[in-house]
């Protein structure tokens, strides 16, 4: 059974986040990328099925050369191979034409699974696999939490939460499905070293729009359909009030209710 | 979570911009190896010591390793991470292919060993101890011994152990009385009691091979007559099963730290029937034994600098948040809102002390554990001794210095945190408590401070010392062109000088009847070497620091103050750089400006220590 996982690279989740000049993107300078970690799960999913039902796990990723080090920390988690989409064409493209490039690396593996996770921690879309999966017109299950393959390797069932409760689905391959869950529910595995050095080895290809026949028109910023008009930090948070004087306990509460009613108007 | 262990930036310019050991992949023992690889072990490191060893840290400390009934259990939490770590192929990071290693250059693995050392130090002695048990085999063992153990010691799926300590015979190890007598098979009977045997017996693994050090019945008195022999708790049966091998845990000691490393009293052959079955040469034991020595001290000196690590950063941390007190510059209004601690002089200052130690530190070991590479690669017998050299002058103060220091590191973060650092329930009193033993164990810091002045200053004519000293001269000639730095390598070139002139001082006395002083002096001698030495460490950083500082200052055309302040806020790799200069500084100018008090003190050779007669020091 041959598995694809779709991985993005995103910025560890301790990177102090700037916004750059043009108050539409991020500076990059200094950021630690990482794999997003929903992906990582992805990745430890795939290899947990290839376990169980054979066949091969190929990582699938767009972006520059800097997301060839997280192909390779799930090529040493125990991915057999790596498509990597470096085109600078991509460069700014939103959800549809990113899912447009991997659909298009999807379509020439045709594996029976496709995984990734349902969101990414960057911009938190949460369309990659849905825009994927109908692309390619495939059933789409959210949100795994546990998935498992019969012994025939013709279907799969997968358990996903709704408010709280749990769903079980079962579906015919090929399927994509995102998934959800939390780290201590996949606990993805730890690169070995052996893996590391095994990793090196294994193919990685990189491949241009021109090599998916996907036209430069198709994708980038000028192809968006949903445009970023601008971003904004949080505002920093205010400093506490404290309310002191001469007051004592009594006068520090009717203090305190004056303020709420007539100042804040919250009461 | 804020990094509160190792500062990965700092560990990255150590390794390639300082050292730049991506070169080492030129060579062909490292050419299938690459700065890349380098990146994801340092990662992979990071993530399995900050999710499965740190967590483990503290319960570890509070849980303790217990003994009931004879059996010795290290802390529940303990196995998973320890699984872990030898699954990951971690134990034999530095070791060769052929014998189950990854063969990456042992700089490398002294980085990851820092990131698990500063996350649970307790737990990183049993693959230490462990390691040290296979490299004694990888080098000295029979094929058929090293099939035996060896293979299962580098995996981690057995344990290892270094037994030399005695009741009577600790740092004087020649007065060691356990007994080695010859069986009809060729092997020995074991017979003898040994303390303090680090990782003696646990239930991590199903079998602990121990080296035993023991006299032959009939070899000489003293260091001459030791041998060292393998004697696995179990042992092989004719038929290849496990039995018994007659080897006792008598006690487990109670310790100020380190409550997760199992301290333990072992008795061999109660029933005389322990096997062991010799390493080497007869009567080698104590050679053998020092063959591992230069890497057993070069990790108790990892352990200073990996648990200071840890202090500072969790200290920086609690500062940047901790509101207390007004600023400075508002001590008389009484209106003034409450600063975080980080705003005070005197704390700065002990944050400033904490990181130029520590990043010195940690480079000093660094560049010992890569000369170690560089002689391992060596391609002729020149280049081989030169590095060989340095790696011998440095081990006893990396031991000695690297321990001391990071003593007084987390002993300073306690200071910052204040009250709340001397309580349990803050994390940094563990740290103390657990570095402690580190300026005691593998050859105490007087021991160390001995064999530097006694041992390795003289060697082969004081060569090892005149080669590092060329090496510093041309480095001062090289940093001399810099001119913003030239107060820190005048301070520096200053504290060198004081150091020849010590050096020069001991080797006259050596020669006289007071040949007692430099014996006397050794300790303050090293930490003027290590101040030296660190020094140098700063100020080969602050230069590349500057440099590329300067690169990203004029790429933003930020010529002047307030320009290149804004790049400083901006720029967090420029604020690393400029990082690096104030770290040589305030080491420059707070510490290596007192060479010369320190050395004054050492040459004025004052003997009151020793006339002082014994009562004399309190009336009895």
């Amino acid at each position: 059974m041959d598995i694809a996982v779709l991985i993005k690279q995103v910025p560890d989740t301790e990177t102090v986040i700037k916004i750059a000049d043009d108050k539409k993107s991020i500076k990059t300078d200094d950021i630690k990328w990482i794999m997003n970690p929903y992906d990582e799960y992805a990745v430890e999913a795939a290899l947990r099925l290839k376990e169980k039902a054979g066949g091969k796990v190929t990582i699938v990723s767009t972006g520059p050369q800097r997301v060839v080090e997280s192909i390779r920390t799930a090529l040493a988690m125990g991915a057999d191979e790596g498509v990597l989409v470096d085109d600078p064409a991509l460069e700014g493209s939103d959800v549809f034409g990113v899912a447009k490039a991997l659909s298009a690396v999807v379509k020439e593996l045709n594996p029976d699974v496709i995984l990734c996770g349902h969101r990414a921690v960057d911009y938190d879309e949460g369309q990659r696999g849905a825009a994927v999966a109908e692309m390619l017109g495939l059933p789409h299950i959210p949100f795994a939490v546990a998935i498992d393959v019969d012994d025939g390797g013709s279907k799969v069932t997968v358990d996903r939460p709704v408010e709280g409760g749990k769903m079980t689905l079962e579906a015919s391959l090929p399927v994509l499905i995102t998934l959800g869950g939390a780290h201590a529910i996949w606990n993805p595995r730890y690169a070995s070293l052996p893996g590391i050095m095994k990793a090196k080895k294994k193919p990685l290809a990189t491949k241009t729009l021109a090599d998916l026949g996907i036209d430069a028109s198709e994708v980038g910023p000028d192809a968006r359909k949903i445009k970023l008009v601008s971003m904004e930090m949080p505002p920093e948070r205010e400093p506490g009030r404290i309310i002191d004087g001469d007051l004592d306990t009594d006068g520090k509460a009717k203090e305190l209710v004056r303020i709420l009613k007539e100042e804040i108007k919250i009461l | 979570m804020p990094q509160l262990l190792v500062d990965q930036r700092d560990v990255k310019f150590i390794l390639y911009e300082q050292l730049q050991v991506q070169k080492l992949c030129e060579h062909p023992r490292f050419s299938e190896y690459s700065q890349e690889m380098f990146d994801m072990v340092i990662e992979q490191a990071r993530k399995l010591a900050e999710n499965e060893f740190y967590p483990t840290n503290r319960m570890g400390d509070r849980e303790g390793v217990k003994f009931e009934d004879g059996v010795v259990k290290v802390p529940e939490c303990y196995h998973k991470p320890y699984k872990l770590y030898c699954e990951g192929g971690w134990l034999s990071i530095s070791d060769p292919i052929e014998v189950g290693g990854q063969g990456f250059p042992f700089v490398i693995g002294n980085a990851a060993i820092e990131f698990f050392s500063a996350a649970n130090w307790s737990l990183m002695m049993y693959p230490g101890l462990t390691h040290g048990a296979a490299r004694l085999l990888e080098k000295y063992g029979t094929p058929e011994q090293q099939e035996l153990y060896m293979y299962k010691l580098f995996s981690g799926e057995w344990a290892g152990t270094m037994c030399l300590t005695e009741p009577n015979a600790g740092t004087d190890v020649g007065a060691l009385t356990t007994k080695a007598i010859r069986r009809p098979d060729g092997n020995f009977n074991i017979v003898g009691q040994k303390i303090f045997i680090s990782s003696g017996a646990h239930d991590l693994t199903e079998n602990i091979v121990h080296m035993v050090l023991a006299r032959i019945e009939g070899a000489p008195k003293g260091t001459k007559g030791i041998s060292i022999f393998i004697v696995p708790r179990l042992r092989y049966a004719d038929d290849g099963s496990l039995i018994d091998n007659d080897v006792t845990c008598t006690n487990v000691e109670e310790k100020l730290g380190i409550h997760g490393s199992a301290t333990c009293g072992l008795s061999f052959g109660d029933n005389d029937n322990c096997i062991g079955y010799l390493l080497g040469e007869e009567n080698r034991g104590m050679r053998i034994m020092f063959d591992m020595m230069n890497e057993a001290r070069h990790f108790v000196g990892m352990q200073g600098v990996a648990l200071g690590s840890a202090a500072y950063l969790h200290a920086l941390n609690y500062a940047k948040e901790r509101l207390q007190g007004v600023h400075y510059t508002q001590l008389k209004n009484p209106e003034a809102p409450r600063v975080p601690i980080i705003e005070h002089p005197d704390v700065r200052r002990m944050l400033m002390f904490m990181k130029s130690t520590i990043e010195g530190t940690r480079a000093l070991l660094y560049y010992a554990a890569y000369c170690m590479d560089r002689a391992a690669i060596a391609e002729t017998d020149e280049e081989r001794d030169k590095f060989q050299g340095y790696v011998d002058i440095l081990i006893p103060v990396c031991k000695a210095y690297g321990s001391d220091m990071g003593f007084r590191v987390c002993e300073t973060a306690i200071q910052v945190y204040g009250g709340y650092g001397y309580c349990v329930d803050c994390p940094v009193e563990q740290y103390l408590r657990d570095c402690k033993i580190a300026s005691i164990y593998e050859g105490t810091n007087g021991i160390q401070a001995l064999d530097l002045v006694g041992r390795k200053i003289a060697l082969r004519r004081g060569l090892l010392f005149k080669n590092i000293l060329g090496e510093i001269e041309r480095f001062i000639k090289w940093v001399s062109t810099n001119y913003r730095l030239r107060n820190e390598v005048k301070l520096f070139s200053q504290a060198k000088d004081y150091l020849v002139e010590c050096t020069k001082f001991f080797a006259l006395k050596g020669m006289t009847d007071e040949f007692f002083i430099p014996i006397l002096y050794a300790t303050p001698y090293l930490e003027l070497f290590g101040d030296v030495a660190v020094g140098l460490m700063l100020l080969w950083q602050a230069t590349v620091a500057d440099q590329k500082l300067n690169e990203i200052f004029e790429d933003s055309s930020a010529k002047d103050k307030v320009s290149q302040a804004e790049v400083l806020r901006r720029n967090p790799t420029a604020a690393f750089y400029q990082g690096k200069i104030a770290s040589a500084r305030f080491f420059a100018n707070n510490v290596l400006s007192l060479a010369g008090g320190k050395a004054r003190a050492i040459m004025t050779g004052e003997k009151s220590v020793m006339e002082i007669p014994d009562n004399s020091f309190a009336l009895p």
